[in-house]
């Protein structure tokens, strides 16, 4: 049974369809692709799975049941944690705060041993993301590379997380932060088995951490499989470079 | 529920309660200092702590620009007077104000539920116009319902204490505002104050890290109400009387200035401010209106110059001082 089961979704804002008729699924321990053009509907499915915006049309199962209905926070307790384009952070509490609230919030025991419990795992991780000589700063003291690590950092304290949605977590921010995201993202895939749909322009680190790549084009999935296969489908070229210049 | 108790901040708590025990010793003493007069300033002055702190949990710590504060304070003066006068008349009963100050607490938590509940949706200018709105059509509602509540000739309740010396009242407010900076510490230092934190930077942030925003900010207008509520009824059992002057807008704008002047967002900022503008304001009291000018004068200078306040200054004025005092002895 796969982790997410997108049917038939759609989404429309007044007269503007956002995303149309889309499906597809995840399967557990996948990293997972999501890429296309600007404004094709991407941030959209995003915000639908992560509960932010409610479907026009269309279903979104996980774990084989339907979420749909239930509010983010607790989807996000059951294991189902997003990260925003532009980080967005809790800007006048400090890092380690920061790391401290998705895990409070999704954590049913709160004793004071766990809490020191959950403060010894945010070290951990902030370590991990190589964040901790920034610990004690404000979240809006921070540069945009850090920013975006400490969106993936916070997300690794949510209780039972399982299904990481990342949107372009690789977007402005330099190659020594963009390999420390990869590396971050695989380590947690293969040792934790997180399974990861990461939205993004970013071909070369789609390449090197996506098994399987998912093509949308207004709105629409237009085709699905290795990076090979969908750079020679003729669709995707025509999406990517307009009609006039695939033909040519 | 879990909510009250810290995250491992044992030194935080103790840092507290020997900060709090001092104040609240030099403030039980003061009476034996001051004329009559300046007890009642003081005891006011506390009744604004109380209003100001609560305030500050609700805009400061969770964002909610709640223009309604000073009407919850009226309304659990007016529900404790309401029970106490026409509760008694029906179950033909003595109803002890030790049961019609909490019940008037009640009521105006009962109503920053309902009015929460309907401005979830609201940020910023829009949520303050909501909820200013709420408390003009409360006053409306004192006004134009005199055969309850008496309007502008106002509602005669009982007092506390039978006397017209204010010591004893001092002593109930001193009581009233520890309880209040007590329950508001207990708040911040546990999960809840990491959740109102993160739902005043970022909402849509906050559901996405697991917390039930719609639930906490419900929590923020439920408890700050009904503290104002509590200030109310002591004010109400304390003056004897019941107008819908102090639910003018005036009152809010006070409360803003306070906590403003003592440092939005911090802890002791806000009973600081509360403090300073009420034995200022009795002191400059010859100057009638102006005193308003005055403030707004010095809010627009505070937030030009130092937004964390007069709290913030005393606390960065006192951390300098050791630098100070060793480069004047080398």
């Amino acid at each position: 049974m796969p982790i997410l089961q997108v049917d038939n979704l759609s989404k429309q804002f007044d007269g503007l369809v956002a995303v149309n008729d889309l499906s597809f699924s995840i399967e557990s321990g996948e990293i997972r692709g999501l890429i296309g053009p600007n404004g094709c509907g991407k941030t959209t499915t995003m915000n639908m799975l992560a509960g932010l915006y409610r479907p026009t049309h269309g279903d979104v199962r996980y774990h084989g049941k339907s979420i749909l209905k239930l509010p983010t926070h607790t989807r996000t307790a059951q294991g189902i944690m997003r990260t925003f384009q532009i980080p967005k952070l809790f800007s006048e509490m400090t890092v380690g705060e920061n790391m401290m609230v998705p895990a409070l919030a999704t954590s049913t025991v709160k004793t004071p041993e766990f809490i020191e419990k959950l403060e010894h795992k945010s070290s951990e991780k902030l370590t991990f993301c190589k964040l901790d000589h920034v610990s004690h700063l404000l979240a809006k003291q921070l540069s945009g590379g850090q920013r975006m690590l400490l969106q993936i950092a916070r997300g690794l304290m949510v209780e039972g997380l399982e299904l990481f949605l990342m949107d372009e977590p690789f977007a402005g921010i330099n190659q020594v932060t963009k390999e420390t995201i990869m590396d971050a993202i695989l380590e947690m895939n293969k040792d934790h088995g997180i399974t990861f749909l990461i939205v993004s322009h970013e071909m070369p680190s789609v390449r090197r951490l996506c098994q399987t790549v998912s093509v949308m084009h207004e709105g629409s999935m237009i085709s699905e499989g290795s990076i090979e296969e969908i750079a020679n489908n003729p669709l995707v070229i025509e999406a990517y470079l307009g009609g006039q210049n695939a033909a040519s | 529920m879990t909510l009250l108790w810290g995250l491992g901040m044992n030194k935080s708590r103790r840092q507290f309660f020997m900060t709090i025990g001092v104040l609240a010793v030099i403030a039980a003493l003061l009476p034996l200092e001051l004329g009559e007069f300046y007890v009642h300033v003081v005891a006011i002055g506390f009744f604004y702590v109380m209003l100001a702190v609560s305030w500050n949990l609700l805009a400061g710590y969770a964002g909610q620009l709640s223009l309604a504060h000073h009407a919850f304070a009226a309304v659990g003066g007016y529900g404790s007077a309401l029970l106490l006068q026409y509760g008694s008349e029906a179950l033909k009963i003595d109803i002890p104000l030790w049961i019609c100050i909490p019940f008037g607490a009640f009521v105006a938590g009962l109503v920053g539920y309902g009015l929460g509940s309907v401005c979830l949706n609201m940020r910023r200018i829009y949520l303050a116009v909501t909820t200013w709105a709420f408390a003009e059509s409360f006053r409306l509602w004192v006004i134009s319902e005199y055969e309850i509540t008496r309007g502008d000739l106002g509602l005669s309740t009982e007092l506390i204490f039978d006397t017209s010396d204010p010591t004893p009242f001092y002593y109930v407010f001193l009581a009233g505002t520890i309880f209040c900076l007590w329950v508001v510490f207990e708040i911040i230092r546990s999960p809840a104050g990491f959740y109102l934190r993160a739902l005043r930077d970022d909402e849509e942030a906050a559901q996405a890290m697991g917390v039930d925003t719609v639930r906490w900010k419900r929590f923020a207008f439920t408890v700050s109400s009904a503290m104002a509520g509590f200030a109310g009824t002591l004010q109400a059992h304390y003056i004897g009387l019941l107008t819908p002057t102090p639910i003018k807008f005036n009152e809010m704008a006070i409360i803003l200035i306070m906590v403003i002047a003592g440092g939005l967002r911090s802890f002791w900022g806000p009973a600081l401010g509360a403090m300073f503008i009420q034995v200022v304001s009795e002191a400059l009291r010859d100057y009638s209106e102006y005193r308003m000018v005055l403030f707004a004068v010095m809010v627009i200078i505070i937030m030009r110059v130092y937004r964390e306040g007069l709290f913030g200054m005393l606390r960065d004025g006192m951390a300098k001082l050791p630098s100070l005092s060793a480069s004047g002895s080398t």
